[in-house]
């Protein structure tokens, strides 16, 4: 009886193993012609041009980097002050309601933010935000550029971050907040028993306590931004251009294989595999760096 | 305090130690006067009426549930972080009384500072640790900064242990340390009161001998309140001590009268290891 539970459990940890070593070989395998055609191009380059059979992953790349950075940004902090308000400031009777709210948000399917982002929040955005704005900086350094809709279309790198930061917020903040749960009431009580403010209570004591856990929802928040498809292609606009302005259309790496597996062959399918390649290789980074960086904080 | 008393008891009582006897002719710094406290529903402390003198260490003893931390809890009243607990009645801190609502909880808590059953020191270095409660409340040119941190850490006999690693997390710390570094702490804020709750309830034997001397120490300086579940640490540190049963004070008198001669048969029971 022991032997076959041994081997169930082997067998099971050893499937999970090969699985991802046989999804790994077949998507460098398969991209592997892109990348011996264009060698260290095919990150530098911005062109994709089917027709021509040149492709480039630099667009993609800065796409999907800029609009999970974008939804971090947004995203974090908002979490942050959702799961310190659940634990620090909440009375009792709302906290399970406002809690059970955040968490339906995670079960939101995306395809229900990307229509949603598209047909609803993107004229919104366009009409209330993008043209003002635009109106606003036009011609001002710097800001005239980043924050410019040439064509205020309430589709974009920013509307993709925006979409983003509502799909990771229900995650972030709910690690958390079970961070923040889990300090010792005493540590709590002793920040308070110096004569701190909840402000400074949470700021120099809770957030630092619980900071290691903290680093590791964002990472997690942002491993899913990266890779999250479906909501991105909708809203993000599909344009294969640079851009410096993030209200300006663009690409991620799952859009551009989202939209144009379907009738990909050759070539192309070759450069969407390499595409898929390179967004392993970014997630794999953040994975090591999340875990560099909460090793960093323990041991300070 | 005489042996003859002591051997002549009816039963073998403690011998209290502490090197100073209490002075019954110091102020009284905090008055409890007809103190109720409520957990939601349940009666936590029933009428206390009671008295803390200016630099002397006040014992508070008793089974678990008694409300001895309770009680500690309300001088601070770090017991209103939580909307179901109440309290009411009168104390007063100076003549003020710090029940009132109007009182600024985190001048409160300045003056009236407290160390926990476990060490807790703040995730950052030694040295931010200590200067944390000033800085709350005082903006210090950094050389005088420095001179308080090292003064409290000195008044918590931590400073030739920690002086050449002041940078370093306080959570690498010892047990023992870490305590003595909420110690440091809370002298830093140079308070008058300082509420010491089962402080070394997580400390090996020589940390708390260390903490024990400590406490004696302060009390030059501090008026002390102490909870504490062992029966001899309240002997070996106190000049009073109040007994406490099922939220009602039972018993407060000098420490060395207490455990020589207590009026109540309930302390007599409890101190000889009857109940509790």
């Amino acid at each position: 009886m022991d032997a076959v539970f041994r081997g169930c459990a082997y067998g099971a940890a050893l499937l999970v193993l090969t699985v991802l070593v046989g999804i790994i070989g077949s998507i460098v395998y398969g991209g592997l012609p892109a990348f011996r055609e264009f060698g260290v191009g095919f990150l530098t380059s911005s062109v994709w041009n089917v027709g021509t059979e040149q492709y480039g992953a630099l667009v993609a790349v800065i796409g999907t980097v800029m609009s999970a950075l974008l939804a971090l940004l947004i995203g974090v902090p908002v979490s942050l002050g959702i799961a310190i308000y659940l634990t620090q400031l909440c009375p009792g009777w709302a906290r399970k309601p406002v809690a059970m709210t955040i968490e339906l948000l995670a079960a939101v399917p995306s395809i229900i933010y990307g229509m949603w982002g598209l047909f609803i929040f993107a004229p919104l955005f366009a009409r209330f935000v993008e043209i003002p704005i635009s109106n606003v900086v036009e011609g001002l350094p710097i800001v005239g550029t980043v924050l410019y809709a040439r064509i205020p279309s309430g589709v974009g790198v920013l509307t993709a971050g925006i979409i983003l930061a509502i799909m990771i917020v229900p995650f972030v903040a709910s690690i958390a907040r079970d961070m923040l749960d889990q300090i010792p009431t005493i540590l709590r009580e002793s920040a308070y028993g110096v004569g701190c403010t909840t402000w400074e209570v949470t700021r120099f004591v809770l957030i630092r306590h619980a900071s290691v856990s903290i680093i590791g929802a964002i990472m997690l928040g942002l491993g899913r931004a990266l890779g999250e498809t479906m909501a991105v292609t909708f809203v993000v606009g599909n344009a294969n251009r640079l851009s410096a302005s993030i209200f300006d259309p663009g690409s991620t790496i799952a859009s551009r294989i989202a939209n144009e597996f379907n009738e990909a062959d050759g070539m192309q399918l070759n450069a969407l595999m390499a595409l898929g390649c390179i967004l392993f290789v970014i997630t794999f980074i953040v994975l090591i760096a999340a875990r560099i960086l909460t090793s960093r904080v323990r041991v300070a | 305090m005489s042996h003859a008393a002591a051997t002549a008891a009816a039963e073998p009582l403690m011998q209290p130690s502490a090197k100073a006897g209490a002075d019954t002719k110091a102020p009284v710094r905090i008055a409890v006067k007809g103190l109720n406290f409520y957990y939601g529903q349940f009666h936590g402390l029933k009428d206390i009426n009671l008295n803390f003198h200016d630099r002397q260490v006040t014992a508070l003893i008793g089974p678990s549930g008694c409300g001895k931390s309770t009680l500690l809890r309300t001088f601070n009243r770090i017991y209103s972080l939580y909307p179901e607990q109440r309290a009411e009645g009168e104390i007063l801190l100076d003549g003020v009384n710090i029940l009132d609502s109007k009182v600024d909880l985190n001048d409160l808590r300045a003056r009236v500072g407290m160390v926990f059953q476990k060490p807790t020191p703040f995730p950052m270095s030694i040295y931010d640790n200590v200067a944390f409660g000033i800085r709350l409340y005082e903006k210090l040119p950094k050389s005088e900064l420095d001179d308080r941190v090292e003064a409290s850490l000195r008044k918590a006999a931590l400073w030739d242990e920690v002086k050449d690693k002041l940078k370093q997390s306080g959570m690498g710390l010892s047990g023992g340390q870490q305590q003595r570094l909420c110690i440091a702490r809370t002298v830093a804020q140079r308070p008058e009161v300082i509420l010491f709750d089962e402080p070394t309830s997580a400390l090996d034997p020589i940390s708390t001998g260390r903490i024990e001397e400590l406490i004696e120490q302060l009390r030059d300086e501090f008026t002390i309140a102490i909870v504490t579940h062992n029966m001899q640490q309240a002997a070996r540190i106190s000049q009073f001590t109040a007994f406490m049963y099922l939220g009602e004070l039972i018993e407060f008198s000098q420490t060395e009268k207490m455990f020589m001669n207590p009026t109540e048969r309930r302390t007599q029971d409890y101190i000889t290891g009857r109940f509790g």
